[in-house]
Parts: C-alpha cells; structure tokens; sequence
C-alpha cells in the first residue's frame, strides 16, 4: 500500500468525553485491540468500530470507487455507506453499526474492496 | 410468518407512545427498532426535554429514552431491538430482518414511527472526512463518548444547531464559527477537513456539523403506497392522515417525526392517539387523545422550508454514486422533471442511501430550474428494501 493510503492520525490527543456534566464520568470498560491497516487501537468493548478509528484520530474509512476520493463517518447510524471498510476480509461493512471485536483486522477500503484485502 | 395486533417500526418518541397506548389498550404490539436500543433521537440529545408530563418534562433527552424503554419493557410490548423493518407487503405484512436471521409479521394495524433523517445540502468540499450530519456528531459525543473533532464549524440556525453548538462546547470542542446555511461555505483539504471558508473567511476546522432541520423519513409508509401531501412548513411531502393519523392504506398509520412533527411531546401525542385508534381502545380515550394533541401542534421549526442550493459552485450532490450537482442540472435542462427522471438519467439517489441525502437539493433544483412547484415534486417510488440487509436473510422466507 502506498504511503499516502490508510490510517492517516491528524486529530490528535485524547478524543475521549471523559467527563460531562448530564452524563457523568465515562464508565469503566474492557478495552480491546482492533488492527486498523496492521496498526493496533485500542477500543472500548461493544462500541462501533467508527467510533474507537475516531477516538485514534483516524477518520478516513474509504476512498470511492470513481475517483479515490476519501470519505469518513457521515450519518453515524448506517444509512449513507461513507465509513464503509474491509472488516476480517469482508468487503463493505458499515462501520458506524459494527462493534468491535478484540483482534478485529480492519482495512482501508479502496473502491468497492475485494473479499482478500482483509485476509491477506 | 408472526401475528400481532399491532405492529410499531420505530423505537422514538412516537413509537414508544404509541406501543404504550396500544398495549394499554389491550392489543397485542410488537414496536420492532433498528437501534441497539430504544428512544430514537433521545437516546443521543443531552439538552431539556420539554413539554413532557410532569415526571418526564426538563429531562435531558438521554433519561426521557431509559425511561421510555422501561415502561414499554413493563407493558408487556414484544420488543426487536436492532431489527430492521425493510420491507412493507400486501396484507400488512413487514419484513423484518436481525442480523443473520429474518423473518415477517402479520398485523391488522401497523404504526410507522420511523423519524426523520438531518437534512443535508452539498457544499465543495462536503464529501471530505470530518463533515457529518447533526446526528452523527451526537452519537459520538454522547453515546460512543468521543469527539469527531476539536475545532468545529456548525451549520444551521434554530434551536437544533443550538443545541449541536453546545452539546460541542461543553464535551471540550471549539466552536471556531456558525453559519445558518450552505451558501458560501467551503471545505477543503487533503484527505480530511482542514480549513473552512464562509463568504471568503478562511478558518482552521477539522469539523463541519450540519444542522439544517430533519427531514421526515416515512419509507416504510411509502412502500405501502399511502397518498402523500405536500408540507409547505416541513418543505416535504408527508403521508395524507385523518384525524387519527390513519394513512390512506388502510391499517397504516404514521405519526411523529415521519410525518412531520416537529417536538418530542406533539410526537408522543401523535403516538398515543395513533395507538389507541389502531388497538380499537374506547371512543372516550381517543376523543382526548385527539384533544390533548391539538395543543401541541407546532407550525415550523424555521429551518425547513426547501432551500436553495449554490447552482454555479462545482460540486458532489449525490454522495452515494458520486453524481455532480452539474450532471443533474443537464439532466433537468434535458427535461428532467421529477425525482424519478433525475434517478434515471444520473442515478442520484440510486445509491444505497436511497437519495434521503440528496433529495432536498434534487427538489430544490426542480423547483428553480425547471419550475416544477414544490408540492408537485413527490417523493422517490420506494421499494424494499429500505435498508441494506444480507441476501441470505432472504433465503429464510416462507413462500
């Protein structure tokens, strides 16, 4: 994969609502590990895999199919497919509905994906 | 194929109201919720809730939804959490799909509660990562705990954009600007949201949230083919009702957001009334459900009139199939006149998305450049499925 592809981190520091005044102090969780193009992140159990990839400051899911433009979470509740991603080598899976799972391998999608990528 | 009395798409507001009112009732309701769980656009709003009965009223919207979800879980409602409703048959009958496994129910009434999805207008630089809708950003802040971006543009004006701007604010975000609308803004960046332009104002932003106003989303409704009418206020087409929200289709009924509301207690009052009329409760108790919704009845939210959209800016318009705001103005100087003419001739709105994106701005361009009156421009033929769901659920029908 080119350098310019993948996981690019640009919001930096610690993207987590630690606190908050009406929902109070973040809850303690099991933290797993998912694989986002071989980099290992960490993310809090059972939360959407779109949400540990912003938490590490990575907001690009995909380039499109046309002409390899970048596209991150949009709609945030699986209706408008820009956070699409290969996930354990299936193409195309919304990642904003997809929770996470420790060891999950997670892959910038190029176009439409393919069935390998995830699995090479 | 399952049974019901009533059958509610939709785990909001309204859904719950009106699942509430119709096991009230005495019906046997099954409130099927694509969400991990219930309270719809509650279960990601921080802000007061108002208008509500004295036990619930001033609650931010997260304890509005926990206690919904408790009471329907105390009514003895059958609940299918994150099911999907994608498709609406002959006889009242719902596809349904859970994960791997799908299935059909049978009811006599059916309740689409569905909501609204944030309407959104294409801008330059609008596709980039770190541009997201009103809802997204909430998920995020609120339930996931996480924030999209440190540096933050809102778009949007009215006490929706307000709340994004806050709710922003106050979980540690800069709010570097707020603009009321798309015109004159720009995006840009590399790869992501990097810089932002209002009216040739260049701010450094890694976020651009838009809020301008929801969109009602009845698909489900429209499947059945209900008559529609056009809302000058909510600047859509909304399924036709009588005066208990039963839609043309008989047994389907719409109530809250998908039809238009436009508060959280005109949407539980639209439920409750539609619940009690589809269970048959007694003609006392939907005289005052009647009379209790009157009251709340809202005429706008100010921010949802069809807008206009930045004709002479190069842009994406279709996000889904990458369609450009110039290929669907040729094709309506070709002769485009419906949102269905503008499908076939570009394909927005073809996309999985089902052109709930680029819709308003597809209207809108109707209207200013073809002249086609905005009541005139009806919605997009809707067909199953409404969401995507895996073909091998479809293996698992009967039939």
């Amino acid at each position: 994969m080119p350098a310019d592809e993948g996981a690019v981190e640009s919001v930096s520091g610690d993207l987590r609502v630690r606190q908050h005044p009406v929902l109070g102090d973040l809850p303690p969780t099991t933290e797993v590990t998912i694989y986002v193009d071989d980099r290992p992140i960490p993310a809090r159990a059972g939360e959407p895999i779109a949400a540990a990839l912003l938490a590490a400051g990575i907001r690009v899911c995909r380039t499109m199919p046309n002409r390899g433009r970048p596209r991150g979470p949009f709609c945030g509740v699986g209706r408008c497919t820009d956070c699409l991603m290969t996930v354990d080598g299936e193409p195309s899976v919304r990642t904003c509905v997809t929770p996470v799972r420790d060891g999950q391998r997670i892959v910038t999608q190029r176009g439409l994906g393919s069935w390998e990528e995830g699995t090479a | 194929m399952k049974q019901a009395d009533v059958v509610v798409v939709g785990g909001g507001p309204a859904g719950c109201a009106a699942a509430l009112a119709a096991a009230g009732a005495g019906a046997r309701v099954v409130l099927v919720d694509e969400q991990p769980d219930l309270g719809g656009h509650l279960r990601w709003r921080v802000a007061p809730t108002h208008g509500l009965e004295p036990d619930l009223d001033g609650q931010p919207g997260v304890r509005v939804a926990a206690a919904l979800a408790e009471r329907v879980a105390a009514a003895g409602v059958e609940v299918a959490r994150g099911s999907v409703a994608w498709g609406f048959f002959e006889d009242n009958v719902v596809g349904v799909v859970e994960g791997e496994t799908a299935y059909t129910l049978r009811a006599a009434s059916v309740i689409v509660a569905t909501g609204s999805t944030d309407r959104v207008l294409p801008f330059p630089g609008w596709t980039l990562p770190g541009v997201m809708t009103a809802r997204a950003a909430q998920l995020f802040l609120h339930v996931h705990r996480v924030l999209p971006g440190r540096r933050v543009v809102v778009v949007g004006d009215g006490p929706d954009a307000d709340e994004v701007a806050n709710a922003f604010a106050v979980a540690g975000a800069e709010v570097v600007a707020r603009v009321p609308g798309v015109a004159g803004l720009q995006a840009g960046g590399d790869r992501e949201v990097e810089e932002v332009e209002v009216d040739g104002q260049s701010y450094a932003a890694d976020t651009v949230v838009l809020t301008l106003g929801r969109l009602p989303d009845p698909e489900l409704a429209l499947q059945a083919r209900v008559e529609t009418v056009f809302d000058a206020a909510v600047g859509a087409h909304v399924p036709r009702r009588d005066e208990h929200l039963a839609t043309s289709q008989p047994g389907v009924y719409v109530v809250g957001e998908a039809a238009g509301a436009v508060s959280v207690a005109e949407a539980m009052a639209e439920g409750r009334l539609a619940g009690l009329a589809a269970a048959g409760a007694p003609e006392a108790d939907i005289a005052a459900a009647r009379e209790a919704l009157q009251g709340l009845r809202t005429a706008t939210s100010g921010n949802r009139a069809l807008p206009v959209v930045n004709a002479d800016v190069p842009m994406c318009l279709c996000r889904c199939e990458e369609v450009t705001l110039a290929a669907v103005r040729q094709a309506i100087a070709e002769g485009a006149t419906t949102l269905d003419d503008v499908k076939r001739r570009t394909r927005a709105g073809m996309g999985i998305c089902q052109g709930i994106f680029c819709l308003p701005a597809v209207a809108a361009l109707l209207r200013d450049e073809a002249g086609v009156p905005a009541e005139e421009i009806v919605p997009m033929t809707a067909r199953p499925p409404a969401r995507a769901i895996p073909l091998s659920a479809l293996t698992m029908l009967e039939e």
